[in-house]
């Protein structure tokens, strides 16, 4: 009650009036209720959940004014003890975190001016952050005593929870905040903030757990999945914002759209935009994307220099920190960037949104846009740049779907079990665990509701001992049971190494970039700086840099000028389109197809619209449009589902798999967010193939599913063992197990900041990926990599009710003289997937035998590129020279021996 | 010696399953699709970059790698040496991956191996692995020696070098080309190299990763996949 008079003081004294989502909050956390408060950034969600933990959490402790305790012997006066840990607040974001503590701090200091007056005084309460950021003098100081409320980050709290006291440690914990809830939820590291919730609920039942989150398609399943239970108190927060979505248009639409091109076309407007408004963020979906706009508009307007900066995950964390203080006290007009500056802090001048290239969903959408217009009663407002003539379509596809309260939902990962693995270490490291306990305890939490007995006992013999064959893995064990039966971590060298290891964000090894005698800039990915030699210029920072050597695990640089450079390019990051974005495209495509272009944006791609459906036909909701031509290169399909690149690369996996089983073949596969690509270089008979190769039944155990079940449910089976036999035919599964070996701890990652390799322990994931293959087929974390690459880079429930859908169109094929509008940016796409049931001989051969042809018809001087289809060569002219753009340069180019070598060696 | 002595010259053609014969520094050499050359007149076999012991060493420092990969590879080795019986067998540098390899398991299973073949000579050039691992016990039998080690008209090394009389033969690069076909088919294939004197073979040993080498002027490379040994075409001398 105390805290209670104070706080509304404090709101007196400021005139201000509580919001009703405020008061809501107070009184679900003073009666003890966990929930979730859905509110948009900057609408006072903070204060809502953080007054409510100091009113009902401060404790009052009955001590009379005026007696100070004294430091022993010196007579100086000390500050009273403050509260033990009691609020845990969890950010997704390290950068996060100094602001989230700022915030909390301010009402906090209103409790200090009162200590000293009042006869019943409020135990003090003290704020603190912990991430991989805090200094390690303020580290050791938090190891001896924890602030009051602690803002941490989820890898940071399992840190915690692998200290040998971590009972000790946090089981004064009253509530647990988790801010931007939605970020975490549909990951591996909302896994693991379920799994150590679960941790701190059975050393505290009546744990109070509060999320944030912004709009989401389902905020009931996502309360559920933080509280790990049903029920829970549901608050919304503030009426969201007014909001303008609209899209800044060519004046003239490219007829053949590509990825990346149209996008530098738009800098005049963008540039006028952004002189036209106080403060701007400009949003792209790639690091090198927002490198290469950073660098143009500085080309454009020099006298910017200063005043617009960029901003995104590979820079080093003190650029980051200037720009972001800069957008806050408003010395900047525009910064570019990544997702990076998608959450949490609240830079209140910014005014305007761009967002470059497709916004791939409603809900993402709905996000940037409310990075702008802060302050209440203002408008937020996106404005899209689209960075090819499709794309244009997605502007008048989300304001439709906005319109009709279409939105994404988001969903937990089921049973990741590398992150169960990485965690019964982290518990084994907390002070031991009995399994039987531990099963409960880890079945309380949504992702591993349903994990079955033996799932559980795979994973405990996995930390025992490699797997359930104790010949499998020889001389190996991370976590045993001692003569009590609870299970402990015997070698502190491998205790050590968890603990560096804890997390499920997977980067690709890094090297940091670095000034030759000067500051960090940032760092690059290791495979990209292995192919730069000395002398090589490359974007990044925004800064045109020439390597100079590569030492030390660090590429050292000097600023280059003039010489053509290469951009950096970081995996990841390729999101798909949404399923709601898509269906609303095909809304708008289908509207076109019937001549009706109501909007600036379909007007505006009229054109290229018309010439597809000249050419070709354009895709409508009850039509599968396929198209198919021959070109040098062999035999192309395109297939236009849109279902976003992940359930196309399904997709076209499977359809190519099919195919394969009546002959040997080799496919091609390049996908984007509309459709696909399967390429072939003999001649594929696409008419009367594809048909049969929509539907399922192309194996024995395939036909043998579905003459058990001839419903939905055999066609189901089928179709899962279809895709699971597809994908071991592809690169796909290797690639996903990368993830899966360094989460589990089969990868070491190498401790941060460390200058050198671990020399005997560097391995590629695809060369464990062979040897577990090979030697343990039965890994369950080889099962799981399959497993998610199902759930998650295919999405195979998506992929199934697109197959579904499928079904129930028309197929409507078109044999084509000539690239399409749609097919153009499929047939370009450098990205590419390959499927194969051919022998290895038969492709050598075949490739051997083009090798000798060309260097028959070659001069010997002219030779160099291995490359020997050379794909723009039909489409025209000029093509060439355009796609080079946003690419890196020196993939085609010769590539320094010595150089290479030198890094190569670094890294054996 | 000129440059000419040293190119490779074409032999028959390739085809599945049997080895590419070359002529090199005067001499005919196999090279076999199980990644090794076979020198049939001294009736010598050389093998590089074994890494015995690799998962072993994994393990050791807590990395769960499947055991099997050094059986396999001994067994590998078995398979060539009954089918071309040689007198002497050269390992051209990491035949051990570390220290930690030393486990009583890796050790039995050399012995074992070893006892198979008690007549064959088996020299090891030691390379920058073996410089850390340490020499294999003596009761393996092996004579180790460092790099270059003259034999006949070659020099056996570990470390890919220049040498002033003799033919360089070595390994450590572990190369692998890539290749790429109509339709956008691509391939990564270990391969030997052969350039200017010297050839580098690719790595024997069973997980070994790869370095990726282009083609080049005047730089010859063997492609190793699908049971054969094939040719890419000469890109030409440099103009």
């Amino acid at each position: 009650m105390l805290a209670r008079q104070t706080l509304d003081a404090w709101f007196a004294g400021k005139n201000w009036k509580p919001f009703r989502f405020q008061k809501e909050v107070w009184k679900a956390v003073a009666s003890g209720q966990s929930g979730l408060l859905h509110a948009t950034t900057g609408a006072g969600k903070t204060y809502a959940v953080w007054l409510a933990a100091l009113m009902s959490l401060m404790t009052v402790t009955s001590k009379p004014a005026g007696t100070t305790r004294k430091i022993k012997g010196t007579g100086v006066a000390r500050s009273p003890l403050s509260q033990p840990l009691t609020v845990l607040w969890i950010t997704p974001m390290r950068a996060l975190a100094a602001d989230t503590l700022r915030a909390l701090e301010q009402p906090l200091a209103l409790f200090k001016s009162r200590e000293n007056t009042e006869v019943l005084q409020l135990a003090p309460w003290s704020a603190g952050a912990r991430s991989g950021d805090t200094a390690s003098a303020e580290r050791s100081a938090q190891n001896t005593r924890l602030p009051t409320v602690l803002v941490t980050t989820p890898e940071s709290l399992s840190v915690m929870l692998s200290r040998a006291d971590a009972r000790e440690a946090l089981h004064s914990v009253k509530m647990v905040v988790v801010d931007e809830w939605h970020e975490l939820l549909g990951n591996k590291r909302g896994v693991q903030v379920q799994l150590a919730l679960a941790r701190l609920k059975k050393w505290n039942a009546d744990l109070c757990i509060w999320g944030m989150s912004a709009t989401l398609g389902n905020l009931e399943d996502a309360m559920h999945t933080l509280l790990g239970r049903e029920g829970g108190t549901l608050v919304q927060g503030q009426v969201p914002k007014k909001l303008i979505v609209d899209s800044l248009l060519p004046a003239t639409a490219e007829r053949f759209p590509w990825g990346g091109h149209l996008g530098l076309t738009m800098l005049p407007q963008v540039i006028k935009e952004i002189a036209g408004s106080s403060v701007t963020l400009v949003f792209t979906n790639t690091r090198s994307q927002a490198e290469i706009w950073y660098q143009a508009m500085l080309e454009a307007r020099p006298d910017w220099a200063g005043l617009i900066a960029l901003h995104h995950g590979s820079l080093d964390k003190g650029v980051r920190e200037w720009v972001e203080a800069g957008l806050k006290n408003g010395e900047l007009r525009a910064v570019v960037c990544t997702s990076s500056l998608d959450l949490g802090v609240d830079f209140l001048p910014v005014e305007r949104v761009l967002q470059i290239g497709s916004p791939k969903g409603v809900a993402r959408l709905l996000q940037r846009a409310g990075r702008s217009g802060h302050a209440p009663g203002r408008p937020s407002r996106i404005t899209l740049v689209p960075t090819h003539s499709i794309e244009m379509v997605e502007g008048a596809a989300a304001r439709a779907a906005i319109a009709a309260g279409h939105i994404e939902a988001r969903l937990t990962p089921e049973q990741p079990l590398d992150v169960l693995v990485q965690h019964l270490v982290t518990v084994a490291l907390g002070g031991g665990f009995l399994p039987a306990e531990l099963y409960q305890e880890v079945r309380g939490t949504a992702a591993f509701a349903n994990l079955s007995a033996e799932s559980w006992e795979w994973c405990l013999s996995f930390v025992r001992q490699g797997g359930p064959s104790l010949a499998a893995y020889p001389d190996y064990r991370r976590a045993v049971p001692n003569e009590d039966g609870i299970w402990r971590v015997p070698d502190a060298r491998l205790a050590r190494r968890h603990r560096m290891n804890i997390g499920t964000i997977v980067s690709d090894a890094s090297m940091s970039v670095q000034y030759l005698g000067g500051s960090r800039i940032g760092s690059v990915e290791e495979s990209f700086a292995a192919r730069l030699k000395p002398g090589d210029c490359f974007l990044f920072g925004g800064r045109l840099l020439e390597l100079v050597r590569i030492q030390d695990m660090t590429a050292w640089v000097r600023r280059a000028s003039g010489k053509r450079a290469a951009v950096p390019r970081w995996n990841g990051g390729r999101m798909p389109l949404s399923t709601t974005l898509a269906d609303a495209v095909v809304r708008q495509l289908a509207l076109a197809g019937e001549g009706r272009y109501d909007t600036p944006e379909l007007r505006c791609v009229r054109p290229l619209l018309e010439l597809q459906q000249q050419w070709s036909a354009l895709p409508t909701t009850e039509t599968l449009l396929a198209e198919v031509l021959k070109t040098r290169e062999g035999t192309h399909l395109f297939l236009y589902p849109f279902a976003g690149r992940h359930v196309h690369l399904g997709l076209a996996s499977l359809l190519a798999w099919r195919v394969a089983q009546h002959e040997p073949r080799t496919f091609s596969i390049a996908v984007n967010d509309y459709g696909f690509e399967l390429l072939s270089a003999d001649y594929v008979d696409w008419p009367s193939l594809l048909p049969e190769v929509l539907k399922p039944g192309h194996d024995a155990e395939a036909k043998s599913a579905m003459l058990e079940d001839s419903g939905r449910e055999g066609e189901r089976m089928a179709l899962l063992h279809e895709v699971l036999e597809s994908l071991n035919a592809s690169e796909l599964a290797q690639r996903r197990f990368r993830e899966i070996a360094r989460v589990s701890g089969l990868i070491f990652q190498g401790y941060p900041g460390e200058k050198r390799s671990n020399k005997q322990l560097q391995a590629s994931s695809s060369l464990f990926f062979e040897v577990f293959r090979k030697y343990d087929p039965a890994n369950r974390l080889l099962l799981q990599a399959e497993q998610e690459l199902l759930a998650q880079e295919l999405e195979i429930g998506r992929l199934n009710a697109s197959l579904q859908r499928m079904s129930t169109q028309k197929l409507v094929l078109m044999m084509l003289e000539r690239p399409t509008p749609f097919s153009f940016p499929l047939m370009v796409e450098r990205f590419r997937e390959q499927l194969s049931n051919e022998s290895v001989a038969d492709r050598i051969a075949r490739m051997v035998q083009q090798l000798e042809k060309a260097a028959g018809e070659l001069s010997p001087v002219k030779g160099g590129a291995v490359q020997p289809a050379d794909e723009s060569q039909n489409m025209g002219g000029g093509i060439r020279e355009r796609l080079a753009f946003g690419e890196d340069t020196l993939r085609s180019s010769a590539l320094s021996r010595s150089g290479r070598r030198r890094s190569r060696k670094k890294n054996q | 010696m000129s440059m000419n002595s040293l190119s490779p010259t074409v032999g028959p053609p390739a085809s599945p399953g049997a080895p590419l014969v070359i002529n090199w520094a005067r001499e005919t050499l196999f090279l076999l699709p199980e990644r090794a050359i076979w020198w049939p007149s001294q009736r010598v076999l050389m093998i590089a970059d074994l890494h015995i012991g690799k998962a072993a060493t994994y393990r050791a420092l807590g990395q769960p790698v499947p055991s099997g990969t050094t059986r396999e590879n001994l067994r590998r080795i078995s398979h060539l040496l009954m089918h071309y019986q040689p007198v002497r067998l050269v390992f051209l540098g990491d035949f051990l991956h570390a220290a930690q390899a030393r486990t009583p398991a890796v050790l039995r299973a050399l012995h074992e191996w070893r006892q198979d073949f008690p007549d064959l000579e088996c020299v090891l050039v030691r390379g920058n692995h073996d410089s850390r691992a340490g020499d294999p016990p003596a009761s393996l039998n092996m004579q180790v020696v460092v790099e270059p080690w003259l034999m006949g008209p070659f020099a056996a090394c570990h470390h890919p070098q220049g040498h002033p009389t003799h033919a360089v033969i070595a390994g450590h690069l572990h190369p692998v080309v890539k290749l790429y076909g109509r339709g956008r088919d691509h391939l990564r294939l270990p391969c030997f190299c052969f350039e200017d004197g010297r050839a580098v073979l690719p790595a024997f040993g069973e997980f070994t990763g790869g370095w990726t080498v282009t083609r080049e002027h005047a730089r010859q490379l063997y492609p190793v996949g699908g049971q054969a040994v094939w040719r890419l075409p000469d890109l030409g001398k440099i103009p």
